[in-house]
């Protein structure tokens, strides 16, 4: 089990250095309804496979579709294509268990919807253990009539288009990873709302304020009563699980469609004029990031050392007698240092944190006692990462601690790096000698004087001669003794 | 040293064939020869009795403590003195960790680890394990030598000291603690306990700094290896008390009394644990009070002997009276405002065994310091139960300091006794000797062969012994008989019909073989088990071993990471830590009442309040001890209420124990149990998969004996790593949190293949948009 | 993301400016009814699709607000397929929308209690007033309507506050912690501790005079070393000697190196004393003591 694991995750590796561009594998399964539709997006496979994927198609039925080898997933990356009319679920090789499974092993899914076709209560199903809920009624799509594509939607607004700029967010803080420039057009889009608790899931494209949802089929007249609107409604979602597997469902399949990546669009908005709609930047961006070409970023080595005596502010951590040590003492200084270095089209390079975010070490025991932002700088002895540093005082209790890096962003793979280390007490002759301390002279002296008035006594016990008189005393006393 | 002790008076009267081995210089050495062969084989005895445990189980460690003993001793021996001196344990008390060097009495560890490299200086390379096993049987051959000595400072009769060696040697209240493998403080604590005791009084009488010196170092010695050590803090005070209120104050008492406190106090000083505890807390302040006093005294005698003024005299005394009044006013005034730490719990627990229960729950928690069941005497001490007070009432007919000695020590320490199992170890000692006291006096009455004569009736007006042994009774008799009878003309007191004599020495005989039967019996059958390996017959009387304890933890020790942290109740901690050298959250040192309640808290919550606890304190797995299979009583579900009340006492509004009662305030596991007991951690892993043992709704927890509910509990948060091969010791390995951040509940929903329901989706309450 | 509101209104002010026929509504009146009071005791407000109401609309917690309108395209009453009463908060800038309920002729009313509101909306930060605005739209080519029409203010309610949802995780960076580390041990004044080692010192002093003047003196010292030479030199040598031994072990010894010192030490120091003592007891007995 242990062999295969690792063999598999040499040539993982291999094949990643030499073809792909992908950090993780270049192994693609694109899963369609059937052929005929694999025809409608030539430009978007030829995109992928000149960006060095190997790409596989399958349609849901077909018996040899498996997502797992040997228990090992088969691929590293999946597409899903919206399943035909009337299917009620994705086939017997994709259920949502399946498809839990093979992002837990690690494998990335991109998920694409069409508001063109009704949904099948599975895919429904699964999106819900994302904490992503669709509308209700199985084939809605959103309108939105004030941005829409006047050229191609003039009466039925359902051609949405989106500033491409804004895609993935504009917060602080926040890797810009797919924004793009021009304006995005999305046809036919299923929006989907997003749950307030996860921290997994990010809206990668909102719909306007202005937008809703309805069922075309039943609220032709108008609509009574909406799922959601504005920019609840999520478009294109972003979900990235703990092991760092991305999941991405995007609303409108039609989007990566040729007919779609090089049209012109014009704005229902009066005046304005028409232009390139981006979307097979946008498409490359989307598949990049989720096929983790972008945003992956990795840890290097940790090390951290007692920062006193010999080796003080060392910068050369090769001259360093005792690295890493698995036990300190309290009260004293300690240098950490984490690499971390982001993939890069075909190599890694140093990584930088976006502006206004900041790569924290906690020291902590059950809850932090220190948490502190590293500062980056890059090493000669490593060029493709940079070096993440602090120097700090352990603090006055003993116990377990824990260097404990967790790096986790929007957008950006998960960095977890933990180093428990135990942290002792003063051991019995390590406090400061009793002549150091000003306050102990009483007593020492006390102690001294003590040794010198026995001795003294001892001396007058032993050699005293007695004046003549009380001689006869004495000698009572030496009777009584 | 044996033939010093008793100088036989020898009389003229007599003309045996033994005559020349039993009279003058040879009888003296042979006398002492025969004690020095009898006391050998009496330690021999003490330490074979103790043996029982190797023999019927093997060479093993012994129940929880011991676990403990060892580890650090191996630690000792491998890491040497300092290192150990300054162990700080990372693999206890996780992630707190604990001063272990500064937070034990070292004695035991060091005497082992001092005997191991004695053994291999002599070139007997010898497993630290067997010296472990084997050191408590070897103290109690020690102890029966010291307490030989103790009882011949008491009485001069020669048969009195080799009695109480034998009493002390195989009385199943010392054997109990003492068996082998039973590696634990009171093993070596008791020999010197009793050694102790014994210098004092050899001080006392002397009245020479050397003994007192003496008793000070064996003092600090004790100090080092058990906290006992108070029992003596306040003895020698209370006796040095006593005598001076009796006016029997004399410069002996001065010189033995000031010379024990002063040294001993600094030699208790030394041992880390103890610091400055002899000057800071309330348990010590006695001795200190007393060590004033006698200063005090020692200077009104010596102006007394000065100027002899009558109306000086009465200054003097109330002088001191005053003195003392305000010494000890100031001490109160200390205490009330903390410079002096108040008296501890345990102290407390002492006087008010009511007092645990309410304000220490975890010290009322352990079975050894429950109130003592009245048959334990008579179990523990058999016939001696009875002849100790007439041994007590010998002291008072014949009162000198080292009698008084006796009489204080026999009415503490029964108190003690009966206020905690535990400490009838500290009574047997003054059991045996008082017994041995009482019955040597009837032996030496009547085991004299020859009737007493007339003539010699007058030379010694008592019965006229003429063997040499029994020579001395005239004067003790004499000396025993009340002034009020001897004053009257005297008459002729003895034995004469051998009759009377047989019967007696016979029925005496049969008692003290009665006993040594007992004590046999009782110590093969009630002492020597090592809880470790449980022992059951099986129908054809067979015996079968019921090893699951080791079973479990070697699973742990090679199934799981070296540092994976255990959870478990503080009884297994140093089993575990011990057997399967796994970190601990918490140990039978409970010396962190809120970490315990911690997992206290952790075992009797929701499982979605418990899982964060767990992740925080970074536990890997969770073991809990289940008897319901077996009928093994002392399993986590008898002990579950300790554990609720405990970490109650923390959060009583998260954790209450009423809500683990039915309506009707019963105690119940089977389908009447309530939510709270049904919902919680433990109670959940106890059972889990439980009645898949059975046929269908036919589960039956055979300790609680009732049936439990059809449908068993359900598990989200961990999931089963191991059970042992009777049920006994369960292991869980804790979940870690779910890839697709759902709650393990929905997760573990999902595996089970039904669907989310849209509705779990919506959250209750007023709806939540969604913000970024 | 809010740039897209912008959008919307650039756009739509521009429609009103061009565009012919575009979507409004007319004789729109708002009504805020109490529970507690009757009929009459309703706040009525007629609202205008050109200017906003100038005073903004309070609604407590047992109120409820109901809005009828006729939604017109051009002039004629149609029915738009999106006719929505939009609420903005501006300091998170959640959006949340009513649809109205219409009949064909254009027709509708819409009504919600704060209970229907989401957390966000129902309980803004204090002094925040929600912007509500009317949207009306539909397919095809005419005009959408998007105006802002009043402002609405919510009072907290005393009696049934509501339950405040905990705030979600969101990964970003947390704030920074240092340990505080406790204050050392205080020293006392080094005057006053110099003070008393000196105190103590001349203690030593003192204690010679004193016994000078109480007739101490060495004069038997001659006689003594005279009597038993080795004994004294011995004994008075171990003395110092262990004093020594202890001086080493306060500077640097460890156990094991001064216990068999020690131990030897005071075996030379017990022999040779009690030959030492028994001199001085000769001494005694002859009377020169």
């Amino acid at each position: 089990m242990e062999m295969r694991l690792l063999l598999s995750l040499l040539l993982a590796g291999l094949v990643s250095t030499v073809a792909a561009l992908s950090a993780q594998g270049s192994k693609l399964l694109v899963v369609l309804e059937d052929e005929s539709e694999k025809s409608r997006y030539s430009q978007f496979w030829t995109d992928l496979e000149d960006r060095g994927f190997q790409l596989t198609y399958r349609t849901p039925k077909d018996p040899q579709l498996s997502l797992f080898r040997h228990g090992e997933p088969a691929y590293s990356h999946l597409l899903l294509l919206p399943p035909g009319k009337g299917t009620k679920g994705l086939g017997p090789n994709l259920t949502p268990n399946l498809l839990v499974d093979f992002i837990s092993a690690g494998s990335n899914v991109l998920m694409a919807l069409s508001g063109e076709q009704s949904i099948p209560s599975a895919v429904s199903s699964l999106l819900l253990e994302f904490d992503i809920s669709l509308p209700p009624d199985r084939n809605s799509m959103v309108v939105d009539h004030f941005n829409y594509d006047s050229s191609s939607a003039k009466e039925s607004h359902d051609v949405l288009l989106l500033p491409g700029k804004n895609a993935g967010g504009s917060k602080k803080g926040v890797a810009d990873i797919l924004s793009v420039d021009g304006i995005l057009a999305l046809p036919h889009a299923v929006g989907a709302v997003l749950g307030n608790a996860s921290p997994l899931l990010n809206s990668i494209i909102k719909a306007p304020a202005t937008a809703y949802t309805y069922n075309p089929k039943e609220e032709q007249e108008g609509v009574e009563d909406v799922f959601a609107t504005g920019d609840q409604l999520s478009l294109v979602t972003a979900f990235q699980a703990r092991n760092s597997a991305r999941f991405t469902l995007l609303g409108s399949v039609e989007a990566l469609q040729d007919a779609w990546f090089d049209t012109t669009v014009q704005h229902s908005a009066p005046g304005s004029k028409s232009e390139q709609a981006a979307n097979r930047a946008f498409a490359q961006k989307l598949t990049g990031w989720t096929f983790k070409e972008l945003g992956v970023v990795k840890a290097g080595p940790v090390t951290h050392f007692l920062n006193e005596g010999s080796q003080q502010n060392t910068s050369d951590l090769t001259t360093l007698s005792d690295i890493n040590p698995s036990i300190y003492r309290i009260n004293t200084e300690v240098h950490y240092t984490i690499e971390l270095s982001t993939w890069s089209v075909d190599h890694w390079v140093p990584f930088t944190p976006p502006a206004s975010d900041a790569v924290q070490l906690e020291f902590s025991m059950l809850s932090p006692f220190h948490r502190l932002n590293l500062a980056p700088t890059t090493t000669p002895a490593n060029p493709n990462a940079s070096l993440f540093t602090a120097t700090f005082t352990l603090p006055d209790q003993h116990g377990i601690f824990n260097f404990f890096v967790e790096y986790r962003r929007p957008y950006l793979t998960n960095i977890e790096e933990k180093r428990t280390v135990t942290v002792r007490h003063f051991a019995h002759d390590e406090y400061p000698r009793s002549f150091v301390i000003m306050a102990a002279y009483p007593w020492i002296t006390g102690i001294w004087t003590t040794v010198a008035g026995f001795v003294g006594f001892c001396a007058l016990w032993l050699y005293s001669r007695p004046e003549k008189e009380r001689v006869e005393l004495k000698v009572k006393e030496a009777g009584g003794r | 040293m044996a033939a010093s002790t008793t100088a036989p008076t020898a009389s003229t009267a007599s003309s045996s064939p033994m005559a020349f081995f039993l009279q003058g210089e040879t009888g003296r050495n042979t006398r002492g020869l025969l004690r020095l062969i009898i006391l050998c084989t009496i330690a021999a005895a003490a330490v074979a009795s103790r043996l029982f445990s190797v023999i019927r189980f093997e060479s093993i460690i012994h129940e929880f403590d011991p676990w403990f003993n060892f580890r650090a001793t191996k630690y000792l021996v491998n890491h040497g003195f300092y290192a150990f001196w300054d162990w700080f344990d990372d693999r206890t008390w996780h992630p707190l960790g604990r001063v272990t060097g500064g937070t034990l009495y070292p004695g035991l560890m060091v005497t082992s680890g001092s005997i191991y490299h004695l053994l291999r200086f002599l070139t007997l390379p010898v497993d630290i394990r067997n010296i472990c096993v084997l050191l408590a049987p070897a103290c109690s051959g020690l102890t029966a030598f010291a307490s030989y000595l103790f009882t011949s400072e008491m009485s001069d009769s020669p048969s009195a000291g080799l009695l109480a060696a034998i009493f002390m040697g195989i009385a199943p209240g010392y054997i109990s603690r003492s068996v082998a493998g039973s590696y634990d403080n009171e093993a070596i604590a008791i020999f010197l306990l009793v050694f102790t005791f014994y210098l004092w009084i050899k001080a006392v009488k002397v009245g020479s700094i050397m003994w007192g010196a003496l008793t000070a170092l064996f003092y600090g010695y004790m100090v080092s290896a058990w906290g006992g050590y108070v029992f003596i803090t306040n003895l020698l005070p209370l006796h040095a008390f006593v005598l001076i209120c009796m006016g029997r104050f004399s410069p002996r008492l001065y010189v033995s009394y000031t010379t024990w406190y002063a040294l001993g106090t600094l030699a208790s000083m030394q041992i880390p644990f103890v610091g400055f505890l002899p000057i800071r807390s309330s348990d010590h302040m006695a001795a200190l009070g007393v060590f004033g006093l006698t200063q005090l005294v020692g200077a009104a005698e010596y102006l007394r002997s000065q100027l002899p003024s009558k109306q000086f005299q009465t200054v003097i005394r109330s002088a001191v009276l005053l003195i003392f009044v305000v010494a000890f006013g100031g001490l109160v005034l200390l205490t009330v405002s903390g410079v002096v730490a108040p008296w501890s719990g345990r102290f407390y627990s002492l006087w008010d065994t009511g007092y645990a229960k309410i304000h220490i729950p975890i010290i009322a928690s352990v079975s050894e310091h429950q109130p003592t069941a009245w048959p334990a005497f008579f179990f523990d001490l058999n016939m001696l139960i009875w002849l100790f007070p007439a041994g007590v009432y010998m002291c008072f007919r014949k009162l000198k300091d080292e009698q008084v000695f006796i009489v204080i020590y026999a009415v503490l320490a029964s108190y003690f006794a009966g206020v905690m199992v535990r400490l009838m170890l500290t009574l047997t000692p003054v059991v045996c000797v008082a017994a041995a006291m009482a019955l040597s006096q009837i032996l030496d009455t009547f085991l004299v062969a020859s009737a007493p004569t007339e003539n010699d009736a007058d030379t010694k007006q008592a019965n006229g012994t003429p063997a040499g042994a029994n020579g001395s009774i005239a004067d003790k008799l004499s000396s025993a008989l009340p002034d009020t009878l001897r004053s009257t003309k005297s008459p002729l007191v003895g034995i004469y019909s051998y009759l009377s004599k047989s019967l007696i020495t016979g029925a005496i005989t049969s008692y003290l073989l009665l006993f040594v039967l007992h004590c046999t019996w009782v110590t093969s059958n009630a002492y020597s088990s090592p809880s470790v390996v449980l022992a059951s017959r099986l129908p054809d009387g067979s015996q079968h071993i019921i090893d699951d304890y080791r079973e479990a933890y070697y699973w742990l020790r090679q199934n799981t990471e070296p540092t994976a942290k255990v959870m478990s109740w503080w009884d297994y901690g140093y089993q575990i830590g011990g057997m399967a050298d796994r970190p601990t959250l918490v140990d039978n040192n409970t010396w962190n009442n809120t970490h315990i309640a911690t997992v206290g808290k952790a075992m009797s919550s929701r499982e979605e309040v418990s899982y964060p606890i767990m992740k925080q304190h970074e536990v890997d797995y969770v073991l809990v001890v289940f008897g319901g299979l077996l009928g093994y009583s002392g399993d986590d579900i008898n002990k579950f209420l300790w554990m609720v009340r405990i970490a109650e006492g923390i959060w009583p509004d998260e954790v209450k124990e009423r809500d683990f009662f039915t309506q009707r305030g019963e105690y119940r596991v089977d389908d009447q149990a309530t939510p709270t007991m049904r919902n919680s951690l433990m109670y959940k892993m106890s059972y889990y998969n439980y009645n898949s043992l059975f046929p269908a709704g036919q589960a039956m927890d055979r300790v609680r004996g009732s049936k439990l509910p059809a449908d068993g509990p359900q598990l989200s948060t961990v999931e089963e790593a191991f059970t042992s091969e009777n049920w006994i010791i369960r292991i869980y390995k804790v979940k870690d949190f779910d890839n697709l951040g759902r709650n393990h509940q929905d997760a573990t929903a999902f595996e089970k293949g039904n669907k989310r329901k849209k509705t779990s989706a919506k959250r209750r309450g007023a709806r939540v948009l969604r913000v970024d | 993301m809010k740039l897209l509101p912008s959008v919307a209104v650039a756009a739509l002010s521009l429609t009103t400016a061009v565009a012919a026929v575009g979507w409004s509504f007319e004789d729109a009146t708002l009504t805020v009814q109490a529970k507690s009071s009757g009929v009459g005791g309703a706040v009525k407000e007629k609202l205008s699709p050109e200017s906003p109401l100038s005073d903004p609309v309070t609604l407590s917690a047992s109120d409820s607000l109901k809005i009828v309108l006729t939604a017109t395209e051009g002039t004629t009453g149609r029915r738009p397929h999106q006719a929505f009463l939009t609420l903005h908060e501006p300091t998170t800038g959640l959006v949340e929308s009513f649809p109205f309920s219409l009949k064909d002729n254009g027709k509708g009313k819409v009504e919600f209690t704060p209970k229907d509101l989401p957390y966000q909306l129902a309980s803004p930060p204090s002094g925040v007033a929600l912007q509500a605005s009317i949207l009306i739209a539909s397919f095809g080519t005419s005009a959408p309507y998007n105006h802002a029409t009043f402002t609405l203010t919510l009072p907290p309610s005393p009696n049934e506050p509501l339950t405040a949802p905990e705030t979600p995780e969101r990964y970003a960076a947390k704030p920074e912690i240092h340990h505080q580390f406790r204050a050392g041990p205080a020293q006392p004044p080094r005057l006053l501790s110099t003070l008393f080692t000196f105190a103590i010192l001349a203690t030593l002093p003192v204690l010679l005079i004193v016994t000078t003047a109480l007739g101490g003196n060495l004069g038997h010292v001659s006689a003594a070393f005279g009597a038993a030479p080795v004994a004294h030199g011995v004994f008075v040598g171990s003395l110092l000697a262990m004093e020594g031994v202890f001086f080493a072990y306060y500077i640097g010894w460890n156990l094991f190196q001064t216990l068999p010192v020690a131990g030897v030490v005071g075996i030379v120091a017990f022999v040779s004393g009690g030959r030492a003592l028994t001199e001085v007891q000769e001494r005694r007995v002859k009377g020169e003591r």
